[in-house]
């Protein structure tokens, strides 16, 4: 594996046990994402987007395959070892925001920096950056629920690169936006994608599919393209 | 932002969810708080009852209670060879009778009388007045010798000590006057009235709200009854040093005098008490705690797990932002604590004043001793009532935790968007 790739699935499947019998999600997929690249992964719902999302972003492991984060084999790491990956390699964007709604905004950048021991000072210069980094600086005091749907999901993903991940993946990150906002995430991702962080986004978004620099396409839990 | 600091927030946003929790825990913490102090509370007011009579020894001559009385043979020589001893450092005779006392044309009242030797102790409280005076300070006498050389009725010396509640009934004040008449039980009697002079207010200790007691000397009392003691008494009670180990050795060295009658330490009392008639309000207040506890336990399990599984989408995403298992349990540990502390800290006023309104309303039945009370304070009531609210929350907690350290993140998050 070259040693610039930051993820890569070899030959993934995924199947889900259920009661009226296994559902494979995914189907021997085989994926890589190097290092500052801009990956979009289109299909219809149901064809296994987001469960590859989840593979590539270590919050789940396949039942057949591996997945290499950073040349390590993630099925073989502890949930500790994968968590601290999560929280220092990689940053999700969900479509739903998540935002903690007890916490101001910035609070809310701030939190995944405290996991990571960075100290107080250094938190709040961090958080202060990203508050700037997507134009939100009067909002930092606010809470969620006083924010808006473009506004959270700008929240949400300075919140995402807090601790300067080296791959954002992102689950239909306009899923919940008009398309005139969704123009305004797509554009943050091109910046973010621009300061050299690699994103991986699942969308049915074509505006934000298409700034892409590859773009693949998933059917019945197989890349066709 | 720690994680007491993330309980905190929570506990702020869901606002319904906090005051629900905190009220109810308040409100079974009260009863929780009530059932501690009314577990031992009869026990230490009774404890203190006998404590505050100055006498820490009770020598009875046959097997049981004090109230019990039988009379003891040669009491006033033994009496004297206790007050030989080192570990002694006060001795009374006791006796006791029924009388009816008169004043004026006001209704005759039943009263207890109480017959006592020389004695720098109660058995009873002046509350205003003097206690029972024996002549000179300082003429030491006997305990069996009779107070003076003639008959109180000869020399018109009759001074007795009553209850508040016969002075109220009869206007009494210090140097009021009023007759006193035995009426041994049993028999017809027609003993004559003795005029005694009230020298002092006093509480009797385990005189019930509704009982009149009078105290007085040994030698007024045999006037009164009309019968000498010869040396008899129904009880002796012995104030102890301390220095010398106190009641408990002094009840043991008494007991050696006289094998053939009973001898009890206020611990001992206490403790026949206890395995007794007090037992009965442990075992309820066990049962009850236990019930209160549980109710405590399933309601803040409640509460957290509802609100757990309405944010099951909000941790997911916070675990696969790498927030760690166990700052999402100690979140939820703090959130725990900050429920139930904050009801278990209201529940002790609300449950003070709980226990003051039963404690009234136990006290009214009758023939309890005035200060006897139901529910008493204690510092271990208040030690128990926190550990035991320690303890719920960390189980409150305990299922909800395990159900975010298991919950699955891609399909949590995954139902979470199809939701």
């Amino acid at each position: 594996m070259p040693a610039s790739l930051v993820v890569e699935a070899r030959g993934v499947s995924r199947v889900f046990p259920m009661s009226a019998g296994p559902v494979t999600a995914l189907r021997d997929v085989t994926l890589h994402v190097a290092a500052g690249e801009y990956v979009a992964i289109a299909g219809p719902s149901g064809c296994g987007k987001s469960t590859l999302l989840h593979l590539v972003g270590c919050v789940d492991t396949p039942s057949s395959g591996s997945i290499l984060f950073e040349h390590r084999d993630v099925a073989a790491l502890s949930e500790a070892a994968r968590s601290r990956i999560r929280l220092t390699r990689i940053g999700f964007v969900f479509q739903r925001f998540f935002l903690l709604p007890m916490l101001t905004a910035a609070e809310n950048i701030e939190l995944p920096q405290a996991e990571a021991g960075v100290a107080p000072a250094a938190r709040r210069a961090r958080t202060r950056a990203l508050l700037e980094y997507v134009e939100l600086v009067d909002r930092a005091d606010h809470l969620p629920s006083q924010l808006s749907g473009g506004e959270m999901q700008r929240i949400a993903i300075a919140r995402a690169l807090a601790n300067n991940p080296v791959l954002l993946v992102a689950d239909e990150p306009t899923g919940e936006l008009d398309e005139t906002t969704g123009e305004h995430i797509a554009d943050l991702f091109d910046r973010v994608h621009a300061d050299g962080t690699a994103i991986l986004v699942v969308t049915h978004n074509p505006t934000l599919a298409i700034r892409a620099s590859r773009r693949l396409a998933m059917k019945s839990g197989s890349l066709v393209a | 932002m720690t994680s007491l600091g993330l309980a905190w927030r929570t506990a702020r946003r869901y606002r319904a969810r906090t005051l629900l929790a905190v009220a109810g825990v308040a409100i079974i913490g009260a009863l929780l708080f009530d059932m501690l102090l009314l577990s031992r509370g009869l026990l230490a007011s009774f404890a203190d009852l006998l404590d505050s009579e100055g006498f820490d020894v009770r020598v009875i001559a046959s097997e049981g209670l004090p109230a019990m009385r039988v009379p003891i043979p040669g009491s006033a020589d033994l009496a004297d060879r206790i007050r030989g001893m080192p570990s002694v450092r006060d001795v009374a005779l006791i006796r006791m009778e029924r009388a009816r006392v008169r004043r004026g044309a006001d209704r005759p009242r039943v009263v207890t009388l109480v017959g006592r030797t020389q004695s720098g102790v109660g058995p009873w409280t002046v509350v205003r007045g003097a206690s029972l005076s024996y002549g000179p300070v300082g003429s030491a006498r006997a305990s069996g010798e009779r107070d003076s050389a003639s008959l109180p009725s000869e020399r018109g010396d009759c001074p007795v000590v009553i209850g508040r509640n016969l002075a109220t009934a009869f206007a009494l004040e210090p140097g009021s006057s009023l007759d006193v008449t035995a009426t041994p039980a049993g028999i017809a009697s027609a003993l004559p009235s003795v005029a005694c002079r009230v020298v002092g207010l006093v509480d009797f200790g385990f005189a019930g709200v509704d009982e009149y007691a009078v105290a007085t000397t040994m030698d007024a009392f045999e006037a009164i009854v009309a019968e000498p003691s010869h040396g008899e008494a129904d009880l002796i009670l012995v104030a102890s040093r301390a220095e010398s180990g106190g009641g408990a050795a002094a009840a043991r060295a008494i007991a050696g005098l006289r094998p053939d009658l009973r001898v009890y330490s206020n611990e001992d009392v206490v403790a026949q008490f206890n395995r007794n008639g007090f037992a009965y309000f442990r075992q309820i207040s066990f049962v009850l705690s236990s019930l209160t506890m549980s109710f405590a336990f399933l309601l803040v399990a409640t509460l957290l797990t509802v609100s757990i599984n309405q944010r099951l989408g909000e941790i997911a995403a916070l675990r696969a932002l790498g927030i760690g298992r166990r700052r999402i349990a100690a979140m939820l540990l703090w959130e725990s604590a900050l429920l139930v502390g904050a009801g278990a800290l209201l529940a002790l006023p609300l449950g003070g004043v709980l226990a003051l309104l039963l404690d009234h309303i136990l006290r009214q039945m009758p023939g309890l001793p005035e200060r006897l009370h139901f529910f008493v304070f204690e510092p271990r009531a208040l030690v128990i009532h926190v550990v035991l609210f320690v303890i719920t929350a960390a189980a409150a907690a305990a299922y909800p935790v395990w159900l975010t350290s298991r919950l699955p993140i891609a399909a949590t998050l995954r139902r979470e968007v199809v939701g």
